[in-house]
């Protein structure tokens, strides 16, 4: 059976009377899997005609993304490490139908719309039909290798982030579209004056580096403290060799990266991401 | 195509899909993880568009829905209900053929073929799109299209030669 609710309370029923159903919204990771021939879904429950999961919108303290919301619509937001990062995904089709929400439930370490997201201190909105809504950490989703915190009777309806953080991305691949990161990094300042940093390909699920952000954040963040910051974050990622790149390559990409996007971030105007877009828009 | 490449089971629910393909309506039947390419091709008999690398890497498969570029071998064909498909297929008026695929001959942009009906399908999304668009536009709009061949050079040439024909 094929499923296409108009609304989230409509959504949430069928995923509750039909938990084995394949849940999708732009289909593009579901419709690899069929396919390759790993995949035959015999139910399907279509989230993308449900108009409020495409709705961004964001007050002065938080940006909400619905989790309809498409790389493409991502690529054009004020966000800087979520726009850069979305636009790195794929070409224009695929942003067209790709989601941040699969992107989350999918939960490859590759994902880079989620290194964005942990980077800035995101959290999702977990909703089910009998317990209702709970918020649960970006940092506590990725419970493994393309497992996720997401039960069996959930949708995942909004992300949230601090607004109006200053971020910092960068993706390594081997061409300039259509790349599979080797390495992604992603680096936030959050409206608190924390630090958030994170990776993508260097372990198996999208990961935060924590200790690196708690030297960071321990400050002043002076060129020696980014150094220390570096050397720690190398030590939190656990990447392995594979056909794009091997585990020293990334660790070495790690450092790098780190380096590159804290430097920027430290020796920036301190705005943040949405005051430099306007004031690029009004350039 | 997938049916060549894995047998599929027999006991995969059918669905019924109405949709309008090249602004004909169409009704048909099909298995419930049927792609909208292969629904294009196998079930609607529209071979124009193509599959080649099923994974989202190459473009090839690239239809418009409601004029939006999509890549056709990631998406299901349910999900087009009520929808309006264009394919390579949509553009051509009986032997008149869109200005695209008459720039396309011109410059000599296809050597083996397969990427073509895809690449006219970015390219008119973004001339409806966009009928002011600077080189990068361009560059970004066809970056997620493979030319195996490399002919990317009369490829773009054609993109331009279309866009200074509709924009003079």
């Amino acid at each position: 059976m094929f499923h296409q609710p108009r609304d989230i309370d409509t959504a949430l029923l069928l995923r509750s009377q039909f938990p084995d159903a394949t849940v999708v919204n732009g289909a593009t990771d579901v419709s690899v899997a069929i396919n390759h021939g790993a995949m035959h879904p015999r139910a399907v429950i279509d989230l993308s005609r449900i108009d409020v999961l495409r709705a961004i919108s964001h007050d002065g303290e938080m940006f909400v993304m619905g989790a309809g919301v498409t790389f493409a619509q991502l690529g054009r937001c004020h966000l800087r490490a979520l726009r850069e990062a979305a636009l790195s995904v794929a070409g224009p089709a695929i942003r067209n139908q790709g989601t941040i929400g699969g992107n989350l439930v999918t939960a490859s370490p590759a994902g880079d719309g989620c290194v964005a997201l942990l980077a800035m201190g995101g959290t999702i909105e977990l909703v089910s039909e009998r317990r209702g809504p709970r918020w649960v950490n970006v940092r506590e989703f990725f419970l493994g290798y393309r497992r996720t915190a997401l039960a069996a009777d959930e949708l995942v309806t909004r992300i949230r982030v601090p607004y109006n953080p200053a971020t910092r991305w960068y993706k390594i691949g081997k061409r300039g579209a259509v790349n599979i990161s080797i390495v992604c990094c992603a680096a936030a300042r959050r409206p608190d004056g924390s630090f958030g940093l994170a990776f993508g390909c260097v372990g198996p699920t999208p990961m935060a580096a924590p200790k690196a952000e708690a030297v960071l954040n321990a400050g002043p963040v002076t060129s020696e403290c980014i150094a220390r910051a570096v050397e720690v974050a190398a030590t939190e990622v656990a990447p392995i060799d594979d056909h794009r790149g091997s585990a020293v390559y990334r660790t070495a990409m790690c450092r790098t990266l780190t380096c590159r996007l804290l430097c920027d971030l430290a020796t920036g105007d301190g705005k943040g991401d949405a005051d430099a877009f306007s004031a690029g828009a009004a350039a | 195509m997938p049916s060549a490449l894995a047998p599929l089971p027999d006991d995969i629910p059918n669905v019924r899909i109405a949709c309008t393909v090249n602004g004909e309506p169409v009704v048909r039947e099909a298995p419930v993880d049927c792609t909208l390419l292969s629904f294009l091709r196998d079930i609607v008999g529209l071979t124009g568009t193509k599959g080649a690398c099923l994974e989202g890497e190459c473009g090839s498969c690239t239809v418009l829905v409601d004029g939006t570029p999509v890549t056709s071998c990631l998406m299901l064909a349910a999900q087009v209900a009520e929808r309006n498909v264009t394919t390579i297929e949509g553009l051509s008026d009986g032997n008149a053929l869109d200005v695209l695929q008459d720039k396309f001959i011109e410059t000599g942009a296809a050597q083996c073929g397969y990427c073509t009906p895809g690449l006219i399908m970015a390219a008119r999304a973004l001339l409806d799109e966009h009928p002011n668009i600077e080189e990068s536009d361009l560059l970004t709009a066809l970056e997620g299209n493979i030319c195996r061949c490399t002919g990317y050079a009369s490829i773009l040439e054609a993109v331009r030669r279309a866009h200074r024909e509709l924009v003079p």
